[in-house]
């Protein structure tokens, strides 16, 4: 899937640069995006050794034990079939990033994640249920406060930035719903 | 209200940090051996995803500074009108899923030109704010795994996106 998807973006690319005649341009973009990239990376690298660093210490103290074992109710629906309390945790501290609106410890949280499910599914080359969920719930997870946006609209003269909040909290359990059941539909479907 | 919520967005990341020092503390654990132990995979875990990152960035310059994105609106504005969307909007539909800096420059642009008070401003603001970079969060999340196989994950991505999408805009005409 995702093969045709990058081919289908770079290819598609070059033509329409090709037919407007602005490969110059289309090339420097694409060497400075690489660049961005490796740019990006070595910030996400700094949070991502923070916050390793942090969850490393929780674990040996045997805290984040206890808070698996705390939310582990609440999990449940999501990940009926979960056990490593280890994952559960840090697949937490994933969602609240992201409602608290900390997106790169998000990310770090999320990878984070997703390599302990990819131990858990065997390292095998087909995603597990609950990659795909996990990855779907993350996706559309709140934010209570979306603090960019809110920025955004008080530097363009809002006069209330914050009017946004709830109906986007609305607009996100809506989407985040969506986003669930499509992952029990196909759950349910593979178990057949 | 706003204030409140910002506040406790604020305490969010210096208060685990208390808890998870304290508590290291008090049950006796090398705290400073073992932040170093974790930060190391850390590292790993980045350098792993950098490729990744490299690829779904190149991916998406392709598509902006080509101006294919461009085409790409043109042909999905009529279908977006007829789903009651404004054709305003379609960029921002359609840069969402794949950049979110870019996405956000693009809301910048909007709310200054449409008002950030307007329905388009509202609607812009509410799916920037929402919906997620759906094929960047895919091909990085997976990027960190063994897995070739992704599934229903992109459709459930998907999905949400368009019922979000569709959400922001119903939203803000239901309260006109």
């Amino acid at each position: 899937m995702m093969n045709y998807i990058w081919a289908g973006m770079l290819l598609s690319g070059i033509a329409v640069a090709a037919y407007r005649g602005v490969l110059g341009s289309f090339s420097e973009g694409l060497m400075t995006s690489c660049t961005e990239g490796v740019y990006f990376v070595i910030g996400l690298a700094g949070i991502m050794a923070v916050w390793s660093g942090l969850m490393n210490i929780a674990k040996d103290s045997g805290l984040i034990d206890a808070f698996a074992r705390l939310v582990r109710p609440m999990i449940r629906f999501l990940f009926p079939k979960e056990r490593n309390r280890e994952t559960i945790a840090m697949m937490l501290m994933s969602f609240s990033a992201n409602i608290f609106g900390a997106g790169n410890s998000a990310t770090v949280f999320a990878l984070k994640s997703m390599v302990m499910l990819d131990e858990e599914n065997g390292h095998s080359p087909v995603a597990s249920d609950a990659m795909c969920m996990f990855m779907a719930a993350n996706m559309s997870m709140i934010q209570i406060v979306p603090v960019t946006i809110v920025k955004i609209r008080s530097d363009a003269g809002s006069s209330d930035p914050g009017s946004i909040i709830l109906p986007s909290i609305i607009v996100g359990i809506v989407s985040m719903i969506a986003s669930i059941a499509v992952c029990k539909i196909y759950e349910r479907k593979s178990c057949k | 209200m706003t204030s409140l919520l910002s506040a406790i967005s604020l305490c969010f990341i210096p208060g685990i940090i208390t808890v998870i020092i304290f508590h290291g503390l008090w049950k006796r654990v090398h705290v400073y051996d073992s932040f170093i132990e974790g930060a190391k995979t850390g590292i790993a875990t980045a350098v792993e995803i950098l490729p990744f990152i490299i690829a779904i960035f190149i991916g998406i310059e392709a598509m902006v500074s080509s101006g294919a994105m461009e085409y790409l609106e043109n042909i999905i504005g009529p279908v977006f009108e007829k789903l009651g969307i404004p054709r305003e909007l379609t960029s921002l539909i359609l840069l969402r899923p794949v950049s979110g800096s870019g996405s956000l420059a693009l809301v910048e642009r909007m709310v200054t030109t449409y008002g950030a008070d307007s329905f388009l401003g509202n609607v812009a603001s509410v799916m920037a704010g929402t919906c997620e970079t759906v094929f960047y969060v895919i091909a990085v999340y997976f990027g960190a795994t063994a897995v070739k196989k992704i599934r229903h994950s992109l459709l459930a991505g998907l999905v949400g996106y368009g019922v979000g999408v569709m959400a922001s805009v119903w939203i803000y005409r239901l309260m006109e």
